[in-house]
């Protein structure tokens, strides 16, 4: 509360000092915001696409291991999948977009070749190769999305966070300091106007007592 | 009963065989089943040569899964009753070439090895058609490593392939190299104990047996060389067909315009015309396999109609049944996913 504040002249010079750098705060934060909102838009769009090939990807997947599944039999495609020794592997690293912390995400081992998979090739039909491929390239896809789709999160929270400091700054703290400081103002000018007329008083007082020693004197 | 103890009984044989083809799903009936649900699959099946496989798995399975498995145990249930009605060669011929359930249940056992599987799990995935008795395929599935399954098939045909095979698994730690060997075992084998001068029926089923390698080889080349990966195509060459050796099959592998032309000037020129045509027009192998498989059914059954009392018969129901439990688990599977009608009829082989 502006009330709460002592009107001295010190005060306002703090709170003038502190109004300059919520003002500049104020403006960089404005700033970052409206970058954060751009470079969000740039993510946002590549997300839509990998959204959209993700899903193209898996339902290209998802028919290929079903056409195995039907016609080499669940048994088949399951031994498949068992004889597979070497499993992808993901390693995280970050990096900074405008102060952001996004991830990373580099795969290895994901794509593999027909005698990387472990399964004998004598004994195996291609309909379990379209389908191993198919979802090799459906974790390269997840892979990816997951790391725009962090990353678009991490920018949201950011954007969301900066975007609460700006209203802060501008509907919370700006006023109150700008409150404050036109108290404390006006408290000093009226403190300066019973300065003044305080003053008066007394000159008015010492000049009647002047007048009234004078009139004594003259009197006498 | 058998006509004949000690020698092959091949009349006795192509009856019990001819009947048995008859009694296979025709085209009415798969088209019955594609305009069923899965649920409706199953129930059909109660009604049909299936009946007994589904109602002594109906408490441990449902869905799908039940039609898979009552199909498997029905399979191996037929070619048991094969090795019962044939005598003497004709025995051996048909063990041989069932050894292929052999094979598909040694890879079966090794890789649930590899993954540390439930023992039940391997159990229910084996397909016990082939020659190794229960028991066998029992104390396999107990096995705790895979050198322990290696040591205890040292005495089979597989034995010496698989010992070489263990090496390269110890380097790599990859199955391919044990899995491989199984399958080239299985192929090396079905050729060999034949008389230097057969019959012309059992000379026929030779070239019968010498196609489907040479079919298995070009689909193997096929898929290496699409694939992309730096592999020898010698080392998946299975020897003894009769369009290739090792060093033809990896030249021709390198320019595949080259291979097929190469094979339709070969013997099967003809024969695989619609597959080759399959190949160049299609991205991927998968419509060539399926003409692949359509042709060796054919060729099979063209063997039979000229040499009815060889075992041709035999192995053109053996090719007939397994591609009828293709085709209903196709069908199954196929609803279960969501596939469209036509989807599912592109699939199926008929003959």
């Amino acid at each position: 509360m502006a009330t709460d504040v002592k009107p001295t002249r010190k005060n306002l010079m703090a709170i003038e000092d502190r109004i300059e750098l919520s003002e500049r705060g104020h403006d960089t934060l404005e700033q970052k915001r409206d970058g954060l909102i751009m470079e969000f838009m740039d993510i946002l769009d590549q997300a839509q696409d990998v959204r959209s090939d993700l899903s193209g990807v898996y339902d290209d997947a998802q028919r290929k291991i079903n056409m195995a599944r039907a016609m080499d039999g669940d048994i088949a495609v399951r031994g498949a999948a068992a004889a597979l020794k070497e499993h992808p592997e993901i390693v995280t690293q970050s990096k900074n977009i405008m102060g952001v912390v996004v991830p990373e995400i580099e795969s290895t081992k994901v794509k593999k070749s027909l005698d990387e998979r472990g399964y004998g090739v004598v004994g195996t039909s291609a309909r379990i190769d379209e389908a191993a491929g198919a979802y090799e390239d459906l974790i390269e896809q997840i892979i990816l999305a997951a790391e725009v789709e962090t990353a678009m999160k991490k920018m949201l929270e950011e954007i969301e966070t900066t975007k609460r400091r700006v209203n802060a700054l501008e509907f919370k703290l700006l006023p109150d300091l700008y409150e404050s400081q036109e108290y404390i103002e006006q408290k000093l000018e009226e403190q300066e106007r019973e300065e003044i007329f305080r003053l008066k008083k007394i000159k008015n007082k010492k000049e009647e007592e002047e007048d009234d020693a004078v009139a004594v004197e003259s009197v006498a | 009963m058998n006509a004949t103890v000690g020698s092959a009984n091949y009349s006795y044989v192509s009856a019990r065989v001819r009947s048995r083809r008859a009694a296979l799903f025709d085209e009415n009936d798969y088209r019955k089943l594609i305009r069923m649900g899965p649920g409706e699959i199953a129930r059909f099946m109660e009604e049909t040569e299936y009946e007994t496989e589904m109602n002594a798995l109906g408490s441990r399975y449902d869905g799908v899964d039940l039609i898979e498995y009552a199909l498997n145990e029905n399979l191996a249930k037929h070619f048991d009753d094969l090795l019962r009605f044939a005598d003497g060669q004709l025995n051996e011929y048909i063990a041989s070439y069932l050894r292929k359930f052999d094979a598909w249940n040694i890879k079966t056992i090794i890789r649930g090895v590899y993954t540390d599987s439930e023992t039940q799990e391997i159990q229910d995935d084996l397909i016990r058609a082939g020659e190794f008795s229960d028991a066998m395929l029992d104390r396999l599935v107990e096995s705790t490593s895979i050198e322990s399954v290696v040591e205890q098939l040292s005495k089979t045909l597989y034995g010496s392939a698989l010992a070489e095979a263990y090496e390269v698994y110890e380097e790599t730690g990859v199955l391919v190299a044990l899995e491989n060997a199984v399958d080239r075992a299985f192929y090396s084998d079905m050729l060999g104990g034949f008389p230097r001068e057969p019959s012309e029926g059992t000379a026929m089923y030779v070239q019968l047996l010498r196609a489907e390698i040479d079919f298995r080889n070009v689909r193997n080349a096929l898929r290496l060389a699409r694939s992309g990966a730096e592999i020898d195509p010698s080392e998946y060459f299975i020897p003894d067909g009769r369009l290739f050796d090792a060093d033809q099959l990896r030249q021709l592998t390198q320019n595949p315009d080259q291979l097929t032309e190469y094979l339709r000037d070969s013997t099967y020129g003809r024969d695989l015309s619609e597959a080759l045509d399959e190949l160049e027009s299609a991205d991927g192998l998968i419509d060539f396999e399926r003409a692949l498989e359509k042709a060796l059914l054919e060729y099979a059954d063209t063997m039979t109609n000229r040499f009815p009392l060889s075992i041709c018969p035999v192995i053109a129901y053996i090719r007939a049944k397994e591609r009828e439990v293709d085709n209903i688990r196709a069908i199954a599977r196929g609803k279960q996913a969501g596939l469209s009608t036509d989807e599912i009829e592109e699939e199926l082989v008929i003959v």
